[in-house]
């Protein structure tokens, strides 16, 4: 088939192989160390030192949750604005100029973490993604993630200019879906880049470069917070486009509802800032009505994932339809179960669905209490970016990809086969740590086994835990090198064709059907700016007259491997139930 | 704006959904009474602990007939104190901050669970029932040896229970020729609110004292046990002293002229 992406915009799919390729560099780094981690805590297979586990596990969280990610979201809605505008940014070196931003953020990153592996240079930045002072890293990977945050800035800039242009040639036009999704996904990350933004250069980069002497852990990690929620959603909404834009037409149908649509990303503006606190339940100085506001409203963001589900499930069952399905469950039998990218999309969504619950255990502040940092917590990572998103990507990318090059998908079959191992290795490794967690083993820890005290697994064995965490590590680790390969495969397919074409069905009620005031961006960010004050303003105000704006006299502490020298039962025994 | 039915219905069970949990979960806390760590004890200054009265000497503490509370520090890459000992049936608060970074104070497989920040002091309010014993990890990473800090918690019989503390100064070496004699000054703290009625044996050399006393709750008993010098004769000679499961024990050198001056330095052994 000649309709093709790249066909249409060869200079915008160079781009976008590009971002792609970035990402899925990331991707084979970051599941490494995952191997790594998984065979490590489980102490079945040990070929580093504890002490490096931490900096494995860092580039693990960076690689994937930052780099793999973000990577492929800027190539997805690079696609998307494109796609749907029909129509080139303004200026494609801007556009480069952005990428090459985020590339160079992400090297002095990854040089600071990566250089911890070795005591030849004196760089390290042992402190996880989540980077809590006073653990101090080198100042290189602040400011490396500094440049990456600026150049996902711009991407944002680049594609609200590209919308302005259209928009002159367009007048009284409704935004296209896909570039609406873009630009409200773009608002809620500036509303919430912010608070990392300063958290870094206000604080912890002067204070790591000596500029000032002390810092106050609880400002720094509230606003890490303050952006380290909505971050999950950044990740997710492209997985969400994907699902709304691919996933109705892989299935063989189109979009049950444009209007449901927007009002889901509109309530993610307004809603995935101001519930930050949720993973500060357990932290002192930070009182229970603060705690308890961020409580209520993380409910209230459970409503737009649940449309999500309705909607998706809805156009599933009328492509299913359209193929000839029927029946009250009859209809599952004719979607193209055989097709990767959609299986791949289908089963992210199932695992999706269950890590949503195991979210509501997560958000109830009081249930909270029993897993908050156990193993239950990369539980919940990885049934949610680390499948619902990273799944859907792969998935995605079987499609894309061949749009992106004009090439066919090497090894359908084997791509099919892939996403299942996913699903298989998934299910072994976050019932291992859900189950773990319960029991309190510790997350982000190189040797969860203690010399004064034994877990007590009601029912099964540490044992039988520890072996279901390295099979599904095991699993997961091959079923990505299996997708790595079949892409690289792919981009070398030259004399051959995609299956598909590039055309997007429309969505059964359209635009037409949704109010006009859905796209009055300008008063969404108002409304979102006023939940945001609403709901910082005072604990940030409270946060900084405790303990100042930089804190007690708390002396930094540098992670460098050399200067430190060296309901419970019943919910346990159903997750047991389950895999017996 | 046109909306399905069956969209509206989804919708509307979403809300039903949604605030039925936010019910539950006001209804845990308020109701039910489980609480959350908050802002109620002031900041403190993470280099000065040492200065504070609660946290210079990391202990446990009884402050009403079944009311305990629980100092903790935690720290690169330990708890302080370690193992922390209460009793059944008591209801033990923990104060708990950190010294340097970020940790936790997490006891295995409960949800008594709370960050330890340095500046700031968590507090939860723990009941205990039954004697057992639990482990008490660090579950936020806080460096390279984040994977070796634990602790326990022992929950004891109330008979095996108690605050009392031992302590004992003696020489290291008495003359002969000074008529001196050998000297054991023995001190019991009682930490508990209620009296302490026990013995004081000391034995030295052959000698033995014994002592029937009664420690006032909350104080500390005082009492000085000698024995001739010349009674023991010259050489080596052991002591030790024991308050119910507490025993402190040295060895005292009783010669016949002593070296030099240097006396009194104080042969301490206490604990
Ligand atoms: C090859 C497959 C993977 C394996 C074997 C794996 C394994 C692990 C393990 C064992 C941990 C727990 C480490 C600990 O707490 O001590 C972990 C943490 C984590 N993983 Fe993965 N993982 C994989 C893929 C992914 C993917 C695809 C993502 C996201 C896109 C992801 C995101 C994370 C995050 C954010 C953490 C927490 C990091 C932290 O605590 O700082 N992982 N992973
Ligand atoms: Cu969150
Ligand atoms: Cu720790």
């Amino acid at each position: 088939m000649s309709n093709t992406f790249v066909d249409a915009f060869p200079k915008q799919a160079r781009l976008i192989r590009q971002a792609f390729l970035t990402s899925f560099v990331a991707l084979g780094v970051g599941a490494l160390f995952g191997l790594i981690q998984a065979l490590h805590r489980t102490d079945i297979f040990r070929p580093i030192e504890s002490t490096t586990y931490y900096t494995v596990l860092t580039g693990h969280g960076v690689f994937l949750v930052i780099s793999f990610t973000i990577f492929f979201l800027v190539g997805v809605y690079q696609w998307a604005v494109t796609e749907s505008l029909e129509r080139e940014p303004v200026d494609m070196r801007f556009t480069w100029g952005w990428y090459g931003l985020m590339v160079l953020g992400t090297l002095l990153a990854a040089f600071a973490i990566l250089a911890g592996f070795t005591d030849a240079i004196d760089v390290s930045a042992d402190v996880l993604f989540t980077f809590y002072a006073p653990l101090q890293g080198h100042p290189l990977f602040y400011i490396g993630l500094v440049v990456f945050v600026v150049g996902t800035w711009l991407a944002g800039a680049d594609w609200f200019r590209t919308w302005w242009a259209w928009k002159g040639d367009n007048p009284g036009k409704r935004i296209p879906l896909p570039t609406f999704m873009v630009l409200t996904t773009m608002i809620m990350w500036y509303i919430s880049s912010i608070g990392v933004a300063v958290a870094i250069l206000a604080f912890i980069l002067p204070w790591s470069i000596g500029l000032v002497e002390s810092i106050n852990p609880t400002l720094t990690r509230t606003l890490f917070w303050y952006f380290g929620h909505p971050v999950v959603y950044f990740w997710l909404l492209p997985a969400y486009l994907l699902w709304y834009i691919l996933l109705p037409k892989l299935s063989g149908g189109r979009l049950f509802s444009d209007p449901l649509a927007r009002v889901v990303f509109i309530l993610f503006i307004l809603l995935s800032t101001p519930v930050g606190i949720h993973h500060q339940y357990l932290d002192p100085g930070i009182a229970e009505g603060f705690k308890f506001i961020a409580m209520t409203n993380t409910m209230f963001l459970l409503l737009p994932s649940l449309l999500t589900a309705f909607t998706v499930v809805a156009s599933m069952e009328h492509g299913a339809r359209q193929r000839g399905g029927e029946g009250y469950f009859g209809w599952l039998k004719s979607l193209p179960w055989r097709e990767p990218a959609f299986t791949g999309m289908a089963l992210a969504g199932l695992v999706f669905a269950f890590g949503g619950f195991t979210g509501i255990v997560n958000a109830g502040m009081n249930i909270n209490y029993l897993v908050h940092n156990s193993l239950w917590v990369p539980g919940h990572i990885h049934t949610q970016v680390g499948t619902a998103v990273a799944l859907t990507f792969m998935a995605g990318s079987y499609w894309l990809v061949p749009q992106l090059t004009g090439n066919r998908l090497v090894g359908r079959s084997v791509a099919l086969f892939q996403v299942l191992l996913w699903f298989v290795g998934i299910i072994f490794m976050t019932n291992s740590m859900y189950r773990g967690g319960l029991i309190g083993m510790p997350r982000r820890t190189a040797e969860p086994q203690y010399d004064g005290f034994d877990f007590e697994v009601a029912a099964g064995s540490v044992g039988e835990l520890n072996a279901q965490l390295a099979l599904g590590g095991v699993l997961l680790f091959l079923s990505t090198m299996l997708f790595l390969a079949l892409m690289l495969l792919t981009l070398f397919n030259h004399d051959s064709e995609p299956i598909d074409e590039r055309s997007i069905p429309r969505p059964l009620s359209g635009p037409e059907d949704s109010p006009p005031v859905l796209d009055n961006l300008k008063l969404w960010v108002a409304i979102a700016a006023v939940l945001v004050v609403l709901a910082y303003s005072i604990p940030l105000a409270s946060i900084v007259s405790r303990g100042g704006l930089f804190g007690p006299d708390v002396s930094p502490f540098p992670v460098f491997i050399e200067s430190i020298g060296d309901a419970r039962f019943v919910l346990e025994s159903i997750l047991a139930g389950i895999t017996r | 704006m046109k909306i399905h039915t069956y969209e509206k219905l989804w919708l509307v069970a979403a809300m039903v959904l949604i605030v039925g949990f936010i019910a539950t979960i006001t209804y845990g806390s308020v109701a039910l009474g489980i609480t959350m760590v908050g802002d109620q004890e002031d900041t403190i200054e993470p280099g000065e602990l040492g200065e504070d009265e609660r946290f210079d000497d990391p202990r446990v503490e009884q402050v009403g007939e079944n009311e305990y509370e629980a100092y903790v520090i935690a720290q690169t890459f330990i708890f302080q104190p370690d193992p922390i000992e209460v009793p059944e049936n008591s209801e033990v608060t923990f104060y708990v901050t950190a010294r340097d970074v970020i940790h936790s104070f997490s006891v295995v497989g409960t949800n008594t669970n709370t960050m330890a920040i340095p500046g700031e002091i968590s507090t939860m309010t723990v009941e205990f029932d039954e004697p057992d014993e639990y482990g008490i990890v660090c579950n936020e990473y806080c460096g390279s040896g984040h994977h070796n800090m634990e602790g326990e918690l022992h929950v004891l019989p109330e008979d095996e229970f108690d605050l009392t503390e031992l302590s004992v100064e003696a020489d290291d070496e008495v003359a002969l020729e000074d008529d001196d004699e050998v000297t054991l000054e023995i001190a019991v703290e009682n930490g508990q609110l209620e009296d302490l009625e026990t013995t004081i044996e000391a034995e030295i050399g052959d000698e033995t004292v014994t002592e029937d006393v009664t420690v006032e709750g909350d104080s500390t008993y005082e009492t000085t046990i000698s024995v001739d010098a010349a009674d023991l004769g010259e050489g080596d000679h052991d002591w030790s002293v024991t308050v119910d499961d507490y025993e402190e024990s040295g060895t005292v050198t009783v010669v016949d002229q002593l070296e030099d001056e240097t006396e009194d330095d104080g042969g301490d052994d206490d604990e």
